[in-house]
């Protein structure tokens, strides 16, 4: 028994493809990007290794990398405060519903999550079109043709737009992980609140919401974390633009490595991406760790 | 179920109302969507939110599915999908069992450092992993999709599978190894068959991610023999600038897979995605 399960060579034969190819391509690449982070590499020719001049440049003078990280925030913000508490209201909603109606909608709540990236991202760019768009025509429907704007063109709201497209493609995944987390409250606790004489709005604020704050933590973390990751919905409608006006970290860090051929540059940016992301995670873990509740 | 007891017919009505309208809105984008795809290019300039197409323009969907190159990206996405959600399979199973069974001394310390892949952003790995692909002559190749895919994969898909073998009795295996079973039997005959739902999970989510995946598919890959569907997209909105309704045509016919697999798949994909969740 023992032998069996204690044999080197099959462990390694079990272990060992997997691990290769997680090292190959991930672990790898993140520590020659801390080297490359530490040249002035254009991507063709030699490296020239100028130690953290980058990551200074970066922390000291870069108002676009600081800028990316305070669109990063926002994005976060409008998740937590908007998108998050809709979400919230309409898992408890399709959760009551029930029967037939519950699954429907479940499943149509997730269908913008679903879909390809490329897909929602290009459908968004022509639904702002100033020209033919859908939001300006509604606009027009609604009698509210002042408010028209080029939406994805214009300094002043290009992040706003692109935060709702951010919040309209992720809410089905809010919603739905709110949703799990209502099927694991369980019911013999509304009961016994009712039985106390509890009812309506108040079974809610004292029974769900306290109930449900692992998960909500959870998702918050998931939230902040996506928000700083956010780069396929930007590369595909405005990459960053007009000016860095909704540039984010990802992006920004393509961007000075294919447009502007500052490879070592965007390196440091990666650097510096990687270690924010770790640092919200390890930050979220600590301060969420020590409250579990059991159910 | 127990939980409507207190809850009348009246206000479920109204939440009903409610869920709808909510879930139009959502939903709207995509039917003006295929809605114009349908339509003559030029319909799309007119003052309608909506338009019925009269009759309705199913060239446009002939010229998409022709020009977009549809079918060339659609098997090139199938043989990236196939190959990296196989091996994701496969190797989560191994990993998973050697984690969670099997002993040696550094067990958690490989565990923790897998997991560890599931803080790590993608797309930090874009650039170095470019020079490298580069360097190795990987660029442009089916493998350049492959390698990522699968180690991006494997962090998640090992975390669900070590939860969920940890969970199997071990009384069938123990009887395995006493009746002489090498450990490759045991796993493929009593452990892949009893993990049947955490690997449909993984196989559901993988293929989600990787299907839909763009920006390595845009990075690593340069010429149309060995793009994914995605780039259909792409390519095209230069290509048809003006022909909106082409455009709209591309777009509709590339989110069609993701959306059916979605609705055949939905307790899965539904599974996978708070299962996922709960790891925080």
């Amino acid at each position: 028994m023992h032998r069996v399960l204690s044999d080197k060579r099959t462990i390694l034969l079990l272990v060992l493809p997997g691990l290769l190819i997680y090292t190959f391509a991930i672990l790898f690449p993140i520590i020659l990007s801390v080297y490359l982070g530490m040249t002035d590499w254009s991507g063709i020719g030699r490296p020239n290794f100028i130690g953290l001049e980058n990551f200074k440049k970066i922390i000291f003078t870069d108002t676009t990398f600081w800028k990316s990280l305070r669109n990063a925030i926002l994005l976060a913000l409008a998740y937590v405060f908007v998108q998050h508490p809709i979400a919230l209201a309409f898992a408890i909603f399709i959760d009551k519903v029930g029967g037939r109606a519950e699954k429907i909608f479940r499943t149509i709540f997730f269908i913008p999550c679903v879909i390809p990236v490329v897909v929602t991202s290009r459908m968004w760019v022509s639904l702002y079109d100033p020209q033919y768009g859908l939001i300006n025509k509604i606009l027009d429907f609604l009698h509210l043709g002042f408010l028209k704007q080029q939406w994805l063109g214009d300094t002043k709201t290009a992040l706003i737009s692109v935060i709702i497209i951010c919040m309209w493609q992720g809410f089905g995944w809010a919603l739905l992980i709110y949703y799990a987390g209502l099927k694991g409250i369980p019911e013999e606790l509304y009961e016994a609140a009712r039985i106390d004489g509890a009812t309506g709005v108040k079974l809610y604020t004292k029974i769900t919401v306290p109930l449900l704050q692992p998960v909500i933590k959870v998702n918050f973390t998931i939230a902040i974390i996506y928000a700083l990751k956010q780069m396929e919905t930007v590369y595909l409608t405005t990459n960053g633009g007009p000016g860095d006006a909704s540039q984010f970290l990802a992006n920004y860090l393509y961007i000075r490595a294919f447009n502007s051929y500052q490879y070592g540059y965007a390196n440091a940016i990666s650097v510096l991406f990687v270690i924010a992301c770790l640092a919200v995670n390890v930050l979220f873990q600590k301060i969420f760790k020590s409250e579990n509740y059991e159910f | 179920m127990a939980r409507e007891s207190s809850f009348n017919k009246k206000s479920r009505a109204v939440l009903l109302v409610v869920l709808g309208l909510f879930s139009i809105g959502q939903l709207f984008p995509l039917v003006w969507l295929i809605d114009f795809s349908l339509c003559k290019s030029g319909d799309v300039y007119g003052a309608n939110i909506l338009k019925i197409p009269n009759p309705p323009q199913f060239i446009n969907y002939y010229v998409a599915w022709k020009d977009g190159k549809i079918p060339q990206f659609f098997i090139n996405s199938v043989i990236v999908n196939v190959a990296s959600v196989l091996l994701v399979v496969l190797f989560s199973l191994m990993m998973g069992y050697a984690f969670v069974r099997m002993e040696w001394k550094w067990s958690n310390k490989v565990l923790t450092y897998v997991l560890l892949g599931l803080m790590i952003p993608i797309h930090a790995t874009l650039l170095p992993n470019f020079v490298i692909f580069r360097q190795l002559k990987m660029l442009d190749s089916y493998f350049a999709l492959i390698i990522p895919y699968v180690a991006f994969s494997l962090p998640q898909a090992v975390f669900l599978m070590t939860g969920f073998i940890g969970s199997i009795p071990r009384a069938l295996e123990e009887s395995a190894i006493i009746d002489g079973c090498g450990i490759f039997r045991i796993l493929f005959q009593i452990i892949l068959p009893l993990s049947k739902p955490a690997l449909v999970t993984i196989t559901v989510t993988t293929f989600l991610n990787t299907w839909n995946e763009f920006i390595m598919a845009a990075t690593y890959l340069t010429s149309d023999r060995f793009r994914t569907l995605p780039f259909s997209v792409y390519n095209f909105a230069g290509q048809y600038a003006s022909n909106y309704a082409v455009q709209f045509a591309v777009m509709t016919i590339v989110a069609l897979p993701s959306l059916i697999v979605y609705i055949a798949l939905n307790e899965q994909v539904t599974k996978g995605v708070t299962l996922g969740a709960v790891k925080g």
